[in-house]
């Protein structure tokens, strides 16, 4: 974990346009000078990899969900929903905190920032109301816990890259 | 975590190499804990130990375990060993240990039932306070969350409904809960100014109540949250002190946003209390303690976080410079209201280990332990404080 956290601290600034990468700035730009064109041009050749993607929700293919809200998902990830409508329960599989991926997925998609999600967890596990998610170290052992485990649900950079489980839309 | 959980189980005996094909009746358990020590330096005045001397005697060493019996039954557990100063040696105990009861939920609503010893969700972090990971500074805002009486209104033996909704504009939740309040010898130093041949009993049982609303996307909480609850003195053979009672009403308004970099808090405390027939020791008595902290934190970096805090608390609100309760009950004026500054700087190193560091500039000492200051003249009026904490957890 150790290697994260050096990573992103030589990195921060760095880091922090790769959080905001899927996030639309577009107007932004456009209102911008000459010279932030040619940075932004830079930037999106160097970030090209990353603006490609967007993260996205996965589930056990069993789940029959095939969409979700911003709210459930929040529910879900906040480790507030114990089952889903299909009374299967709800296994959350979450990546380290200061995985870039995490960090992206918490705030492109849950809309939360990923020291409030910490927060959230760490009140419940302390104070005996509840439990953490289930820690994966990487995204593959990500998507191969999810594909196994009934009722479960986690995230990706991009579910098209995995057919062993399914993507959820979020609305 | 869970797969520290797993790592542990084998040790145990318990468990299959490997845990989620197999879905041993095992899997739903998660093991947590934690362990804290910090150094206190401060100018004059007791406060966590022999402090100007440079303390030791602040450690937090908790563990905690979790079955999720089915998706609506959670049981839990923690050990708490709490080494503070004069007021806390170390010896465990149960800090909570309850079942929780999910009896209905969906994304619209979820309600449910605790029974147990159940830590009080008062404020934004009573529920967590000795895990340092849980709030910014070494110490919470004395003037509202008092380590001096921290058993107060720590946790409760008894019952928690609750109820939350959830819907596009946030979340409501409502607690409320009844029981036998947990109380130690650290009540009757600070409510009794002594630890007199006897001892409190709670009278009666304590109610609680909670009602928070967090937007969607949690960047803005608020919310209010109080305890009441009666104490008995029952007085031992050499009591001079007769069989009086202390009644305690303490409610907290908290406010907190949530930025991507930075977090601001306020929170507000209101405590009326009023002793009663203790005898012509401790004529009957009234007063209303007061306390409020504005608090900002600034993260630098993901791990990096500045804190800045100024709290102001009053043994009476009605005589907020001290000056008639002095003339009244002796100590002088400034023993009754603090007015706090903190600084401080957290470092969370990888996922176990975190370290800071925090100092403190007091006016006044309202928020000291009589117990670790039982000679009011002995006081200093302006003091300064020093820490260094390292905490691990897993």
């Amino acid at each position: 974990m150790d290697g994260y956290y050096s990573r992103l601290n030589n990195g921060y600034p760095w880091h922090r346009a790769l959080d905001n990468a899927a996030a639309p700035t577009c107007s932004a730009i456009n209102r911008s000078s000459g010279r932030l064109k040619k940075v932004f041009i830079c930037l999106t050749v160097t970030l090209w990899p990353w603006m490609l993607t967007a993260q996205e929700l996965i589930v056990n293919k069993a789940t029959p969900n095939t969409q979700i809200s911003q709210n459930q998902a929040r529910l879900c990830f906040t480790m507030r929903l114990p089952l889903w409508e299909n009374n299967v329960p709800v296994k959350v599989f979450v990546l380290p905190d200061n995985h870039p991926l995490h960090r992206k997925f918490a705030k492109n998609i849950l809309g939360l920032f990923p020291y409030q999600l910490r927060q959230v967890w760490d009140r419940q596990i302390f104070s005996g109301t509840g439990q953490a998610p289930i820690m994966v170290a990487t995204e593959q052992e990500m998507v191969e816990r999810v594909a196994s485990t009934l009722g479960s649900i986690g995230y990706v950079e991009s579910g098209s890259s995995y057919p062993q489980v399914r993507t959820l839309e979020v609305r | 975590m869970h797969r520290r959980v797993i790592a542990l189980l084998p040790v145990l005996g318990l468990m299959s190499a490997n845990a989620e094909e197999s879905q041993s009746i095992w899997d739903p358990l998660q093991v947590h804990g934690f362990a804290s020590q910090a150094v206190v330096r401060t100018s004059d005045n007791h406060f966590f130990g022999n402090s100007p001397e440079t303390s030791f005697d602040f450690t937090e060493i908790g563990i905690n375990a979790s079955l999720l019996i089915n998706p609506q039954i959670l049981l839990s557990g923690q050990l708490l060993a709490r080494r503070a100063g004069n007021m806390y040696d170390g010896t465990p105990n149960l800090d909570y240990g309850l079942a929780d009861f999910t009896l209905a939920s969906s994304i619209e609503h979820r309600w449910g039932l605790r029974a147990g010893r159940i830590k009080n969700p008062l404020g934004i972090y009573n529920e967590t306070r000795d895990v340092p990971f849980t709030h910014p500074g070494i110490f919470l805002p004395q003037v509202v969350y008092f380590d001096k009486i921290r058993n107060l209104a720590l946790s409760l033996d008894g019952l928690m409904f609750y109820g939350e909704t959830y819907s596009n504009l946030g979340a409501l939740s409502l607690t409320v809960g009844g029981g036998r309040s947990v109380l130690d010898d650290n009540v009757e130093w600070t409510f009794l100014r002594n630890d007199y041949d006897g001892e409190f009993q709670p009278n009666g049982i304590v109610g609680l109540a909670r009602l928070w609303y967090s937007a969607p996307g949690e960047q803005l909480k608020f919310g209010l949250s109080g305890t009441t609850l009666s104490l008995q003195f029952d007085p031992g053979q050499h009591s001079p002190l007769n069989a009086g009672t202390t009644d305690i009403f303490y409610w907290i308004a908290s406010i907190q946003y949530d930025a991507e970099d930075w977090t601001l808090t306020a929170e507000y405390a209101h405590e009326p209390l009023e002793w009663r027939d203790y005898g012509p020791l401790l004529s009957n008595f009234r007063t209303t303690v007061e306390g409020y902290y504005l608090q900002g934190t600034y993260r630098i970096r993901p791990n990096v976080e500045l804190l800045l805090r100024y709290e102001e608390g009053f043994a009476n609100r009605n005589d907020r410079d001290g000056v008639e309760f002095s003339l009244l009950r002796g100590p002088p004026p400034f023993t009754y209201f603090s007015k706090i500054w903190t600084a401080g700087l957290r470092w969370d190193i990888n996922r176990e280990w975190m370290v800071r560091a925090e100092y403190q500039r007091h006016h006044g000492t309202f928020v000291l332990s009589y117990r670790e200051n039982p000679d009011p003249s002995q006081l200093s009026e302006y003091w300064n404080l020093f820490a260094v904490q390292a905490a691990f957890r897993f």
